[in-house]
């Protein structure tokens, strides 16, 4: 086989047992190092791009489509006209950059997402993301005398930080709550409950009236997982979620935790959970809950643009904090999770490591965020970016629940750093939980067992965040 | 008539057809239902003969892009299954050169390799030789993985093939390649049709390969892996009338082929089997 | 034919060989020497760690019991598909009542439709299968409920102590049909005065079928067998549309354990190794099954 590659670098004794023939294109083997292209930094280009070297971009092609990372480009493009900028939109990420990774000649920013995103964990664990710090502190694009870092929300910066270093820059602002249909409260003359006994009887009362309280998302119930550690994280105080994080002993059996199962354990029992809902994919759930089925449903601010399709034009769709447990809770009912979610990297092998993060400049401007939070319905981590935009209700929700949760907001990012823990071992137990096939003991124990087996397995590099 | 007598045995096979039966029927119908009677009575008729479904389905879902993509790649490696397996089981089976066992359990060997060891790097393989998220690529690789099993069919049956045609062409100056298309190909033709219906139905219905190899570029879909798409992937926005009108176009064109040809398809399948 | 036999040779089988060299073989030794690295996928450095993956495997209890699920298959699999299939199949070619040797009326037609699921794509059954299980507006629950069963409507895929028979139950349903062809076809070259002279003493269709078409297609029976036994030691495609393994890792396969160690994980030599094991399960099932109708075929003979 003529195909096999001159230049790879890594040869090793049990390698050379085998014929060449035979690892001719070989998975493992790299390509050369690449050389950066770089130009000279100015006030003008803080970063030093150099101005004409090409930029590739490859985004997800998801939820959020594609048009608004080529209006972006299109703004790159007035500072730097001389860049030709390389688009590539594509569902499958990890599949798609894997080999380019290895090859050491990955693109210049990704889009990282999806469900087939490239697990954000290992990317960091093997070096392959480049530190975002000289991105953050470059003066912002249009926001004169602020630097990058200072014109985003608090927190943003937070879920892309790995140790010291900041790696992913999540560039939307994700809201998860309980969403319900305003109007349909408005029509049977209900209030959306501050407290878990008023939840518990309005959930009576939903009932009585011949409709399912909740539903979830049976085939993926992680998504349930979110309102439990939700209430814990209020009950308890943001420490409960810095545990998790950390994979500390006993971070899932805490006393917040057990009061917070304890408490959702009731819609289980209670029988307040649509019928069939375990059997339900994400999909089948959340139109039940768009078509009036079931009144609550727990997600991330993604929901309106995913139901589009089947939501009534009067729906009136909203998001609410969950419930407080009662008056000892530390933080105050408004408090919801907002996360920043979307990520965005420079690969540390990137040929146009500086463009790459220029490019993620642009993004960053006001002008950039307002026009994506026009384009997709999404909120951004530059804070203010909403305002003066025409949003749909569920998203004028998202923001009025921010500003009242103020600085109160809190999230946890155990899903960052570990994918399997909450994808595959936290959904198992989410699913014997809300099926009712375990007590809320059981299922933190599970939970625990699953976040112990993470700590323990010597191939997850680990990560600590202490705020 | 004995059968009045004992109805159990008719019983149990309009039973099983039914449920064979039932589940693809519903499809049909439903793909004609809007959203609304989908979900609120699987068991009702639609309320009208929503015929655009199938046009969302064509369009907006890219089945029609996917059946394409299917037709495009299979009419490629199909042909070249079909010709690169003929020759190398002609000449394993009709030659005797030093290494002739060895070529051939090579071959026959492949028959036991769960594809799934081969995925990681076969990944890298395709990207190597620039064929990653191409129809060419899918091409190459189907021919690859179908050749073990086309090989070792067909070497067995050109070893059946009796010696005596094939010296009274040569007799006659025919050379070995004439020989071998003008006199061989055309006596394996009962073989040919059953190990290529055989090769089609497996490549067409191919999903692990496409999903590892076409993931990049949704327009290089193939069916199987579009429609699982459209009804797995997390970007789906819930349409279940396009999914059924999908899932309809996807099968019913095979069902069609399928029940033209279910001679000929019954015995390549089932000699197929026999290996 | 000795002149022109290495051209001829050369022509007809270095293109062939060549590709499945660089495709197949290629890809298959490498994977071995990747399950002996501890490569993450994503950059080019890797250590070489022996068997340490094979160790670590051996310990991780989601591999055992996805090994688990893959053996029920195994045993479950087989025994239900070549039950039915015979049972079906003898119906159709020897049913028709005692002295009758013939099929039952129809019987061209049940073969077409019992055949048809296995010319669909396992994606599209599974895709299917998912909505005929959906809880609320699948057939299945649908026509439960229409019935006033509604003591026997379940949540299919969404419970851990279903949602398994439920997987096996499609596989069932989507390969019958190719076994009544198949043992159809054997059992069309049983001579039919056999049947005739049975039938004369007072024999009934079972004493019929159990004495003497099953001995005669049991050759069949075994290649059925392997074949079905290696299909269940797959079951990807069908577990990755339908539940990718869930609930609570209740239909979980070791084809599935292998997708996502790899491309959730990016744990590729882990990923290999788990291939390697499937591998030397998928020859010992093969070599043990060859060698048990070997040594039957020269019993018989």
């Amino acid at each position: 086989m003529s195909a096999h590659e001159v230049s790879r670098r890594t040869v090793l004794g049990a390698a050379a047992a085998i014929a060449p023939a035979v690892m001719a294109g070989c998975a493992v083997g790299g390509g050369g190092n690449t050389e950066k292209v770089e130009g000279q930094a100015d006030a003008k280009n803080p970063l030093g791009v150099k101005d004409d070297a090409p930029l590739e971009v490859v985004i997800f092609n998801g939820g959020f489509g594609e048009d608004y990372a080529k209006a972006h480009q299109a703004m790159f493009k007035e500072n730097f006209p001389k860049v030709t900028i390389t688009h590539t939109a594509v569902t499958e990420i990890g599949k798609t950059l894997q080999p380019r990774f290895i090859d050491g000649t990955p693109p210049d920013v990704i889009n990282n997402s999806g469900a087939g995103q490239i697990d954000p964990g290992s990317l960091v664990a093997q070096a392959q993301l480049a530190d975002l710090k000289d991105l953050l502190d470059a003066p912002s694009l249009d926001q004169p005398g602020k630097t990058v870092r200072q014109t985003l929300l608090p927190g943003a910066v937070e879920t892309g930080t790995f140790g010291d270093k900041v790696h992913i820059l999540n560039y939307a602002y994700t809201v998860y709550g309980i969403w319900y249909s305003k109007k349909l409260f408005n029509d049977k003359g209900w209030t959306y409950p501050k407290t878990w006994d008023e939840h518990i009887a309005l959930c009576k009362q939903i009932k009585a009236a011949g409709i399912a309280p909740w539903t979830y998302q049976g085939l993926h119930p992680r998504y349930m997982s979110w309102p439990v550690i939700s209430t814990a994280i209020k009950f308890g105080g943001p420490q409960v979620a810095l545990n998790i994080d950390n994979l500390e002993p006993g971070a899932w059996t805490s006393e917040p935790m057990k009061m917070a199962a304890d408490a959702w354990h009731q819609i289980v029992k209670d029988g307040y959970i649509l019928e069939g809902s375990s059997g339900l994919d994400h999909k089948q759930s959340q139109t039940e809950w768009s078509k009036g089925k079931a009144v609550f449903v727990s997600s991330g601010s993604w929901l309106e643009n995913e139901q589009k399709a089947v939501t009534p034009a009067d729906f009136d769709m909203a998001v609410g904090p969950t419930p407080s447990l009662g008056a000892g809770d530390k933080l105050p009912f408004a408090a919801i999770r907002g996360t920043a979610g979307e990520p965005f990297i420079v690969p540390a092998k990137a040929k146009n490591e500086r463009g790459g993060k220029e490019y993620l400049r642009t993004m960053l401007s006001m002008k950039g965020a307002k026009d994506f939070t026009q384009k997709v319905s999404s909120l951004t981590i530059v804070a203010g970016s909403a305002e003066g935009v025409q949003l749909p209700p569920g998203l004028k929700s998202c923001v009025e629940a921010l500003k009242a949760s103020g600085d109160k907001g809190f999230n946890w990012v155990y899903p960052v750093y570990y994918r399997k823990l909450e994808r595959n071992l936290v959904d198992a137990a989410c699913g014997e939980f809300f099926s009712g096939r375990i007590g809320p003991q059981e299922f933190l124990a599970k939970c625990q067992k699953g976040a112990d087996e993470i700590a323990a397995d010597t191939t997850f590099k680990k990560y600590k965040r202490s705020a | 008539m004995r059968l009045l007598k004992n109805p159990f045995p008719q019983a149990f096979l309009v039973v099983w057809g039914l449920m064979t039966a039932l589940p693809l029927l519903w499809v049909f119908i439903s793909s004609f239902k809007d959203d609304n009677e989908i979900l609120s009575d699987p068991w009702g008729l639609p309320g009208a003969l929503r015929w655009e479904n199938f046009g969302r389905a064509w369009t907006h879902g890219h089945i029609g892009q996917y059946f394409l993509n299917s037709l495009i790649v299979l009419s490629v490696s199909l042909t070249l299954t079909m010709l690169l397996g003929s020759t190398t089981a002609y000449a394993l089976a009709r030659y005797k050169f030093p290494g002739n066992r060895l070529i051939y359990f090579m071959f026959v060997g492949g028959m036991m390799f769960p594809v799934f060891l081969a995925l990681v790097p076969l990944f890298a393989v395709v990207r190597n030789v620039g064929l990653l998220n191409t129809l060419p690529g899918l091409m190459m690789v189907y021919t690859a993985y179908s050749l073990p099993f086309t090989v070792f069919f067909l070497s067995a049956f050109f070893r059946t093939l009796p010696t005596a045609v094939a010296e009274a062409a040569m007799i006659d100056g025919c050379g070995p390649f004439s020989l071998f298309f003008r006199v061989m190909l055309p006596m394996a033709k009962p073989g040919l049709i059953s190990v290529g219906i055989f090769n089609l139905l497996g490549q067409w219905n191919q999903y692990l390969l496409p999903v590892v190899l076409v993931s990049d570029k949704e327009e290089n879909y193939v069916l199987a892996q579009g429609l699982a798409a459209l009804a797995v992937n997390e970007g789906y926005r819930g349409d279940y009338s396009r999914l059924f009108a999908g899932l309809t176009l996807a099968i019913i064109p095979v069902l069609i082929v399928y029940a033209v040809f279910q001679r000929q398809v019954q015995s390549g399948l089932t000699a197929g089997q026999l290996k | 034919m000795k002149h022109g036999k290495y051209p001829l040779l050369a022509a007809f089988l270095l293109p062939a060989l060549g590709l499945y060299i660089y495709f197949v073989i290629s890809p298959y030794a490498q994977a071995f020497y990747i399950s002996g690295t501890d490569w993450l996928g994503l950059s080019d450095t890797y250590n070489w760690v022996g068997f340490d993956n094979f160790v670590r495997l051996a310990k991780d209890e989601y591999l055992r019991n996805a090994l688990w699920h893959n053996a029920v298959l195994m045993v479950l699999l087989p025994v239900i598909t070549i039950v039915l299939g015979l049972f079906l199949a003898s119906m159709l070619n020897v049913g028709g009542g005692q002295g009758r040797v013939r099929g039952l009326p129809g019987s061209g037609l049940y073969k077409v439709i019992f055949f048809a699921p296995q010319v669909l794509s396992v994606a599209v059954i599974g895709v299917l299968w998912k909505e005929l299980y959906n809880p609320r507006s699948g057939l299945i629950n649908g026509g439960l409920r229409a019935l006033g069963l509604d003591s026997l409507t379940k949540t299919w895929l969404g419970d851990p102590d279903v949602a398994f028979w439920a997987v096996l139950a499609v596989m069932v349903w989507a390969n019958v049909g190719f076994y009544v062809v198949l043992f159809g076809a054997a059992m069309q070259s049983i001579p039919r005065d056999i049947y005739e002279a049975v039938a004369l003493d007072g024999a009934n269709r079972w004493t019929a079928l159990w004495r003497i078409t099953l001995p005669l297609v049991w050759d069949t029976v075994q290649v059925a067998w392997v074949y079905l036994a290696i299909l269940a030691l797959d079951g990807f495609a069908l577990v990755q549309v339908m539940t990718r393994g869930g609930p609570n890792f209740s239909t979980d396969v070791v084809g599935q354990r292998m997708y996502d160690v790899a491309f959730g994980e990016f744990k590729f030599g882990e990923a290999s190794a788990i291939g390697v094991i499937m591998f030397f399960l998928t020859l010992s099932v093969t070599v043990i099954a060859l060698r048990l109708s070997r040594r039957e075929k020269v019993e018989f003979s």
